[in-house]
């Protein structure tokens, strides 16, 4: 296990899997490179799973073809693919030692003791858990377990790592915790990952790319910053954390922006090919709204009064109501609050041409 | 379990009864197999293990011990591999025709064991397997193979089926995976199959009484023959044996058990 070796290709083409009437995936089309931390990220029945089994060997694929370093793997037998998995749950074999569990697939490739002995202890090392080779899997912590799923995955050197939701057995600080060890491990070893989650805040610290799921499709991927900065529809928008969803129509296009009406607020947004008269939907991130002091101004500006208000330790969460935008979320970081927002406060918010990102709307596709 | 109400009076003595209607019958005859008379007979003046000594110092009896403990043995190997590998099976392929397979498989336990042993009978003849080591054998195997399917469905239901996937992800062939993870971890159901097909042919008489004469003499063949032929109290002796030994093969199968569920 040295990090000379380097990770593998995944392709995937257009990708269908059919359960009798129902279709869990429909053409998923997408390219891991060599080394990259890919996320499958969708809310449960979105199909994430499906494609990792498929990926494993475990479904067959109804159409598409899955392709390793572009070679055609698509009717290969999970034993024949040599990919480590991690499952939920772990799934470590009870009536084996941690060690044993980890010597299992280097056991069934025949092996010899002595190089099997050291690969393990080598092995152990790299998760921490060498004083546990012992003991049995049920003496062992949800998160110590974690990790010797881990280390058995990765013992033989598979061409690929697969995760399905690793970490969502364990309580929340353990999980950060784990991540950070897992976002390390990916470094170290240089390895294709791909990770399925529905957790979206391990997807965005963990991965390189993030693929969104949901119904069965795929949504949109990029990288993590990318994709919560720009997403291309509402659904990514709003499972990537909490947006204000903004209805407006085009008053005027312009080079590179338009000026929108929405009620008899005129907003300006930075957008390509805007056409006079159609409506546009934007999706403009809590964070991205600044409160106005008295003077100052912004690009785009609304009054509006406090509905509610929530204080979350970094910051305080208002919902704000307007004549014309209806209700908006907003963050204030607690150091910028200079009083407690309170219910029924005055405020003016404020926020730059480039903060809102036009997003299709696809909440009923 | 802990912290309920303690049952009644009245559920308490039918308990009791029920219990005491089950057990009184067996225990009989461990006063009658001390008998110091010469019939099937409560002791009249002392306690005697005169009956015991007979039993282990006659050549038909022990032989009758010995047939009878190599055919559980052979049996119980049979019901065994063919249980365990249609239990497997019928697991893997998971589909509502294994259903049927299985409830197949449970037949020799439904249908009346007499009319198994006429059907025997007629095959065995032509075959040339009546009154031979290897008829009684596969009769009792066969018989013995609802046992072994029933506990070893059990312990697979139970068998999380990820441990399979984990197994073929990391290379494992079918047959390493079933060795190495799926053989281990139903071996306590494998375990209490194996004593019931034990004891299921430990204790067979019906069919044996039809394939089986002079050559395949059996203990429980030996026990009914004596009741038709003689009182011998010897007969109490053996059953007090048989008792102990079914007892014991009880709390093996508990054991088990307690190691399955733990």
């Amino acid at each position: 296990m040295n990090g000379a070796v380097p990770g593998h290709a995944l392709t995937l083409e257009r990708l269908t899997k059919r359960y009798g009437g129902f279709t869990a995936v429909v053409d998923a089309s997408l390219t891991v490179e060599q080394g990259q931390f890919l996320t499958l990220l969708g809310p449960s029945g979105s199909g994430k799973t499906t494609i990792l089994m498929m990926i494993a060997g475990f479904v067959a694929p109804s159409e598409g073809r899955i392709l390793l370093d572009g070679r055609d793997i698509t009717v290969l037998p999970p034993e024949k693919r040599e990919f480590g998995m991690v499952f939920q749950g772990y799934a470590l074999f009870p009536h084996m030692t941690v060690a044993e569990n980890i010597a299992f697939p280097l056991r069934v490739r025949g092996l010899a003791r002595a190089d099997r002995d050291a690969r393990v202890r080598a092995t152990l090392d790299l998760v921490q858990l060498t004083q546990f080779a012992e003991r049995r899997p049920t003496q062992l912590s949800g998160g110590q377990q974690q990790r010797v799923a881990l280390a058995r995955a990765l013992v033989f050197d598979p061409a690929l790592l697969l995760l399905d939701e690793p970490l969502s057995a364990l309580d929340k600080k353990l999980r950060a915790e784990l991540q950070e060890e897992l976002k390390t491990l990916h470094r170290r070893i240089g390895r294709t990952f791909v990770n399925v989650t529905h957790d979206q805040e391990e997807a965005m610290s963990l991965s390189d790319r993030v693929a969104i799921l949901n119904h069965g499709k795929l949504v949109q991927m990029g990288g993590p910053v990318e994709l919560y900065e720009r997403p291309r529809t509402r659904f990514v928008a709003d499972f990537l954390g909490k947006s204000n969803m903004i209805s407006a129509r085009v008053a005027e296009a312009r080079q590179g922006g338009a000026v929108l009406t929405a009620g008899g607020t005129r907003l300006v947004q930075a957008m390509d090919g805007a056409r006079a008269g159609e409506a546009v939907l934007l999706s403009l991130r809590p964070e991205r709204i600044t409160v106005l002091t008295a003077g100052e101004t912004a690009e785009n500006v609304v009054d509006g009064r406090i509905a509610s208000a929530a204080f979350l330790g970094a910051g305080h969460s208002v919902t704000v109501e307007t004549a014309d935008l209806g209700r908006l979320r907003v963050t204030i970081p607690t150091w910028q609050a200079s009083v407690a927002p309170e219910e029924g406060v005055p405020l003016r918010l404020g926020w730059s041409a480039d903060a809102a990102a036009p997003v299709a709307d696809d909440e009923d596709a | 379990m802990t912290g309920g109400y303690g049952p009644g009076p009245f559920a308490r003595s039918l308990a009791w009864a029920t219990v005491l209607y089950l057990v009184l019958p067996i225990t009989i005859v461990i006063p009658v197999s001390f008998t110091d008379q010469r019939f099937l007979s409560l002791p009249q003046e002392t306690l005697s293990l005169r009956h015991y000594a007979n039993l282990f110092g006659s050549e038909a009896w022990l032989s009758a011990i010995g047939q009878s403990a190599m055919i559980a043995v052979a049996s119980t190997l049979l019901a065994v591999v063919a249980g365990t590998l249609c239990a497997i099976g019928c697991w893997r392929i998971g589909r509502r025709s294994t259903e049927l397979l299985r409830a197949l498989m449970l037949l020799p336990l439904i249908i009346p064991s007499i009319v198994y042993a006429i059907g025997l009978y007629r095959y065995f003849g032509p075959l040339g397997l009546l009154d031979r080591f290897l008829g009684a054998t596969i009769a009792h195997g066969v018989t013995g193979i609802p046992y072994v399917v029933i506990t070893v469905s059990a312990a697979l239901a139970a068998f999380d089926p990820r441990l399979e996937q984990a197994a073929r992800g990391m290379g494992a062939s079918l047959s390493q995976t079933l060795r190495w993870v799926i053989l281990p971890r139903i071996m306590p159901g494998i375990a209490s199959g194996a004593i019931f097909a034990f004891i299921h042919s430990w204790d067979e008489l019906v069919i044996v009484l039809f394939i089986a004469s002079r050559q395949v003499f059996t203990l429980p063949r030996k026990i009914w023959d004596g009741i038709n032929e003689n009182l011998d109290p010897t007969m109490a002796a053996v059953a007090v044996l048989l008792i102990l030994f079914t007892v014991l093969l009880l709390f093996l199968d508990g054991a088990f058990r307690r190691r399955r569920e733990s």
